[in-house]
């Protein structure tokens, strides 16, 4: 990959990230003004398990609360940085720029370790 | 938060973009006081707030500057192994330290940031392009174009053991405080690696959303990113620094410090008193 390509990977990855997650976290604000953060876009039962309970997302996304879907802007956005680190290890690997690619490879593993890893 | 006070933080983390981007500092220094001293926010819900609202301006600024090749990349990834890791270490002390204490180191990074502004009125180039084999191991050396004085400026890094122990302690402070901590981060690169200004702003930039997604997921899984807060944060401060950037090229740059630095140091000094018990 040459480095121009590079660049433009690296930075197309920053700017789709942080736009789908302004919209989401906006689409989420903006319905909250509406029902309120727990409330429920389609008519189903107000959640009940907290705003910064992450682990409930998947049925506040369901329920159409917007709790769930300014989270999911939330993740999105932290993901962003993470992918343009995933993407660069393997634009290095792809140059066989083996340091470099060894280096962006032990920052993608803390920022995992992070991620998953701590509490 | 009722639905009149996440429109409040809304409009004052816009403000706090805004003002952040004509003093040249990030939106999330500035956003923590405002959060706790105005709206009674818990200064961990404030931090967790800020450092997602760190991931957004710094995204979207890197983003253009990758493309004009201010970025030195390379630089940037072999640094991210410092900050990353002090970034970790720093989310995780700020869960056992008194919230007083994170207001003392909060003041006192504005109030370096502020003196920063003062200090580095003049940009020079770098003088030094000798490579030691350590910058030479990891390529830390390159050019960039400098627009203004129309022609490419070449580059070495130089004393890279204490930028990267610099670059550790400013990771700390970003996963501490929630903070970007670009002040620091350009400190090492510009101060202790005698990289050209640009190329350490454009690079400390690119570095501040990784370093801030390290301990982002740490508040995260903390409970400390509630999205009441975490998202009128990142929506106003990002809508704010875009506004901020935009203005920014039509003023002159000297008078615009001018006007911002004594609101850096007023915000610093009451968040400093504010952790020693004398709050105003």
């Amino acid at each position: 990959m040459n480095p121009e390509r590079f660049r433009t990977l690296v930075s197309g990855i920053l700017i789709v990230g942080v736009s789908l997650s302004a919209t989401l976290m906006l689409v989420g604000f903006a319905a909250s003004l509406a029902v309120g953060w727990e409330g429920s876009l389609v008519g189903a039962a107000p959640g009940t398990s907290g705003l910064a309970d992450f682990g409930s997302m998947g049925q506040s996304l369901l329920a159409m609360r917007p709790v769930g879907i300014a989270q999911l802007g939330l993740v999105v956005l932290i993901a962003t940085p993470v992918l343009r680190v995933a993407a660069s290890c393997a634009a290095f690997a792809l140059e066989g720029d083996r340091l470099y690619a060894g280096i962006t490879l032990a920052v993608l593993a803390i920022l995992l370790v992070s991620l998953f890893g701590l509490r | 938060m009722t639905i009149g006070a996440d429109i409040g933080i809304f409009v004052v983390s816009l403000l706090a973009g805004v003002i952040g981007a004509l003093a040249g500092v990030g939106g999330g220094i500035l956003v923590i006081p405002a959060l706790t001293i105005l709206f009674g926010v818990d200064i961990r819900l404030a931090i967790g707030a800020s450092i997602v609202s760190v991931i957004a301006t710094s995204s979207g600024a890197a983003a253009a500057y990758v493309r004009d090749r201010m970025t030195d990349m390379r630089v940037g990834m072999f640094l991210e192994l410092a900050t990353t890791t002090g970034a970790v270490a720093g989310a995780l002390l700020a869960a056992v330290v008194a919230p007083a204490l994170l207001y003392v180191l909060l003041g006192v990074v504005l109030l370096f940031s502020a003196l920063q502004q003062v200090l580095r009125l003049g940009e020079e180039l770098p003088a030094d392009l000798h490579v030691s084999p350590i910058a030479k191991r990891l390529r830390l050396a390159g050019s960039y174009p400098d627009a203004r004085l129309g022609a490419e400026v070449q580059y070495a890094a130089q004393r890279v053991p204490l930028g990267f122990v610099m670059m550790a302690g400013a990771g700390l402070v970003s996963g501490l405080l929630g903070i970007g901590s670009g002040a620091l981060k350009v400190l090492a690169m510009d101060g202790a690696m005698r990289l050209p200004m640009k190329v350490s702003s454009a690079t400390s930039n690119f570095m501040i959303g990784v370093t801030a997604a390290a301990s982002a997921g740490i508040y995260l899984g903390r409970g400390d990113v509630d999205p009441s807060i975490a998202v009128p944060v990142a929506l106003g401060v990002l809508a704010g620094a875009t506004i901020g950037a935009r203005i920014l090229p039509r003023l002159s740059n000297r008078a615009v410090r001018l006007v911002f630095l004594p609101v850096l140091v007023a915000v610093g000094a009451e968040t400093l008193l504010r952790g020693l018990g004398v709050g105003l």
